[in-house]
């Protein structure tokens, strides 16, 4: 597609300013690059960076997409783990970031946020009001509204426990592809029955409108209360998961484990004496101190018949920081250490002990490079393994990055196939449109397809996520 | 190649291959905040395109210098990638960049790699 920049970043400047149009090429690099471990190439290089601050500018910037046929690539924080956010072709890239205000109403019940406010910050806002954000993903420090409730992401909390973010989703004020604004859902704390547009938008990662304004329900902020447990074998701890979900235990807000070199490296990282075995942490929560150390007592005393090593409420917030630390730090310090190939497998939960012994086993005999160790943590309660594919170099070519990606990819979606999940912390499209045609019946995917095409008929946002990239 | 320029090449691709484009760095840098959020302005960015100029992706007559200019080192940047990320001194790579730039050691020119 022949663009002339010169002329495109006049254009844009009409609708954004000129102060907020990059068509310079070290800026084009920078937004188009993301977590997956390979370059970016000239395929994806936008002609264009824009930074609208309104559902207006942002309106324009469609409409005029649309006229001229160029692809429009949404970004937030660019922190999707499977290249959701990384631009599939030259198209300009919509950068969220201006569009960052926070409105706390406490008397109407719900807070509004621009897509572009950081986690970090929204969740520090909302603790001023005594309010939870319900939305948990590593990558808070940085990770937009926007992009969470585009991708509907569980990350570290347990759905069974409190459900996913989109659950708290009273609606949006959104810019469809064609350029139009449009508000849906409720300003009341009650949300509709019935067909409700919001519901179509959330999770929709960015295929279907460009969200512009967030309203959610403030969640008064809970009691928590820690516990930790280790065991000896990671197999354990899949046990506990098991029986908790057999014995309908109520689960943990989080359900986090480390496999036995997971665990031994985190630890490590944040200064705690090596465990045994594998580690469980879990964060309780309640909405009464007494209901909270009451939850905590009885699933403590669940976990003792689930044979660990130890099993103890931490108390200590000092202690219980290091415990959580260790958690982050044993994929920081992977990673540290070489590069990780990462997969996402949520099985039924009565088979998450098949599900981890086949997905150990691929990651040790993969075709595409040989010696590499198998690692996994994660959020286990969910259920969620994500198992690692751990490479004590960052030596290899980008060819054999892609092909080790491929390769986790089409195994991992075999497994989550086998056992009857499909993800849900990741995102469905980009990496995975594969995935989708081959777990549910052809006429799933053209359902999504003629979705897109009724709001986007020129396929003007997030081209390539849909079709399958690479 | 002279020999400091040599290192100095070899230590910057060695780094900045590190970085995983977490972005953790970015809401720690002035120049990010001060741009409300442009990413080319921020440690991130700032590594990325040094290693995309050392790469041959991106060249010297390109406008990398407002980007690595606008640095103030004071290796925030660097605290949170210690803690957070790769272990990355960001600050101190971006001013091995500039120096690169700055004594005219990226001989650049669209179809020389350095």
């Amino acid at each position: 597609m022949d663009v002339d920049v010169k002329k495109l970043a006049g254009d844009l400047s009409k609708i954004v300013g000129k102060e907020q149009v990059f068509t310079d090429k070290p800026t084009s690099v920078v937004y188009a690059k993301d977590t997956m471990p390979w370059d970016v190439e000239e395929k994806n290089i936008p002609y264009a960076v824009v930074r609208p601050a309104s559902s207006r500018e942002v309106s324009g910037l469609l409409r005029y997409a649309n006229e001229r046929l160029i692809p429009v690539h949404t970004h937030g924080s660019g922190t999707s783990l499977v290249g959701l956010a990384r631009p599939k072709t030259n198209c300009i890239v919509l950068d969220t970031a201006r569009m960052k205000d926070i409105r706390v109403y406490p008397e109407r019940g719900y807070f509004e946020a621009g897509p572009g406010v950081h986690l970090a910050q929204l969740r520090k806002e909302l603790e001023k009001h005594n309010a939870l954000l319900p939305v948990f993903p590593g990558s808070e420090l940085v990770a937009t509204i926007g992009g969470t409730i585009a991708v509907n992401t569980s990350a570290h909390g347990v759905d069974a426990a409190l459900g996913k973010p989109g659950d708290f989703i009273l609606g949006f004020e959104l810019v469809l592809p064609t350029g139009e604004i449009i508000t849906t859902g409720t300003e009341s704390t009650r949300r509709p029955a019935g067909i409700d547009p919001t519901k179509f938008f959330i999770g929709s990662e960015g295929l279907l409108g460009v969200i512009t304004l967030v309203r959610m329900r403030l969640i008064p902020l809970p009691y928590f209360q820690h516990i930790m447990a280790s065991y000896r074998t990671t197999e354990d701890i899949l046990d506990t998961v098991m029986k908790m979900y057999k014995q309908r235990i109520f689960p943990p807000l989080f359900f986090e484990y480390l496999d036995e070199m997971a665990a031994k490296i985190g630890y490590e990282a944040v200064g705690l004496e090596e465990p045994e075995g594998a580690v469980a942490m879990m964060r309780m929560h309640s909405w009464s101190r007494v209901g909270c150390e009451d939850q905590a007592e009885g699933f403590l005393e669940f976990l003792k018949t689930c044979n660990p090593i130890e099993a103890r409420i931490v108390k200590d917030p000092e202690e219980w920081n290091k415990i959580w630390g260790s958690r982050a730090e044993a994929g920081n310090y992977m990673y540290r250490l070489g590069m990780t190939f990462g997969s996402e497998i949520t099985p039924r939960v009565d088979k998450l002990r098949d599900a981890f012994r086949e997905a150990k086993a691929f990651i040790l005999n993969l075709d595409s490079y040989q010696g590499n160790e198998f690692i996994s943590f994660g959020h286990i309660g969910a259920p969620t393994i994500h198992a690692y594919a751990f490479v004590r170099t960052k030596d290899i070519s980008n060819e054999v990055r892609k092909a080790i990606t491929m390769e986790m990819r089409e195994k991992s979606e075999e497994l989550n196939i086998r056992y009857g999940g499909c993800g849900g912390e990741w995102g469905l499209t980009a990496q995975r449109v594969s995935f989708l045609k081959k777990k549910y019946e052809k006429e799933v995917y053209e359902v999504l397809v003629k979705m897109k095409h009724a709001l986007d008929p020129k396929d003007i946002l997030n081209r390539g996520n849909l079709q399958g990239w690479i | 190649m002279d020999l400091a320029r040599e290192k100095i090449i070899d230590t910057l691709l060695k780094e900045a291959g590190k970085c995983r484009a977490c972005r953790f760095c970015v809401d720690a840098c002035s120049l990010y905040q001060a741009t409300e959020g442009v990413e080319s302005m921020a440690p991130y960015g700032r590594i990325q395109i040094i290693k995309y100029l050392l790469n041959g992706t991106l060249h010297e007559d390109d406008p990398i210098v407002y980007s690595l200019y606008s640095c103030l080192q004071c290796g925030r940047c660097d605290r949170v990638c210690q803690t957070k990320g790769q272990n990355l001194e960001a600050s101190y790579l971006i001013r091995l960049g500039k120096y690169l730039l700055s004594r005219g050691l990226v001989k650049g020119g669209k179809d020389e790699k350095i």
